[in-house]
């Protein structure tokens, strides 16, 4: 079984896509069709490119460390959040999701 | 609407800001002064304005290509970095546009150090219920 299924047995956890550091789609796993994981791979890849980027620029202009490389970012909707630490993606109901315990898992995971 | 204080009560709060749509910080509180300062605030404060704008694009534009909703808008912004998280929240402007106010109250954010960061909490605390007129 991939690794990356066990987070999909999460509470709260409606997809889980792994991708590539291009953003193409390796695997993923829950109830959404295979073009839209695809899409979620890649919009998760320049999101990620965009936070490590601005990540970056923060630390230099401030001199503050501690927040690069970063590790993940939590974008949350009315409804449904996105999660994504390393190349893994989620998709979460925010009224069922333990966001805690999906980060943790995904930052085991990514280091897999 | 969750003030700077309560923000502060949260596991691992570092600081806590408001500010404003464009990225001004408006108000702020310091718990380690000699690891985060006001300046640092302000340019956070920005990337996270510009942040919750792009999100919030993005939001849109997949509900519109999917055909999912539950997205749009994007309530909170959360950056886990090495050491430090912070977690913003327009939560309150979306209620005050709801309501059709046209003056809408600032974003909030907290700063938080990642080994006791609690992301559950920090969004109840912003995602409070108002309170009964």
């Amino acid at each position: 079984m991939s690794m990356i299924r066990r987070i999909l047995a999460l509470d709260g956890v409606n997809v889980v896509c792994h991708f590539r550091d291009d953003g193409y789609l390796l695997e993923g796993y829950g109830l959404m069709a295979r073009d839209d994981m695809a899409r979620l791979a890649q919009f998760a890849h320049d999101y990620r490119r965009m936070a490590q980027g601005n990540a970056d620029q923060l630390a230099m202009f401030t001199g503050m460390r501690g927040w690069t490389p970063p590790h993940g970012w939590i974008l949350r909707g009315v409804a449904q959040s996105v999660c994504s630490v390393g190349n893994l993606v989620c998709l979460v109901d925010n009224d069922e999701a333990l966001l805690n315990e999906i980060m943790l898992e995904l930052r085991e995971v990514s280091h897999w | 609407m969750a003030t700077l204080d309560e923000l502060m009560q949260l596991p691992g709060a570092m600081a806590a800001f408001e500010f404003r749509g464009s990225g001004e910080l408006l108000e702020q509180r310091i718990a380690y002064p000699e690891r985060i300062n006001e300046s640092t605030l302000d340019l956070l404060a920005h990337m996270c304005a510009a942040n919750m704008s792009i999100a919030t694009m993005q939001a849109r534009g997949w509900e519109k290509v999917t055909h999912m909703k539950g997205f749009y808008p994007i309530q909170e912004f959360t950056l886990v970095g090495f050491d430090w998280s912070v977690v913003v929240s327009g939560l309150d402007r979306e209620r005050f546009k709801d309501r059709g106010k046209a003056s809408l109250p600032p974003f909030t954010g907290v700063v938080l150090a990642n080994e006791k960061a609690d992301y559950e909490a920090a969004f109840a605390t912003m995602e409070k219920p108002e309170p009964a007129p």
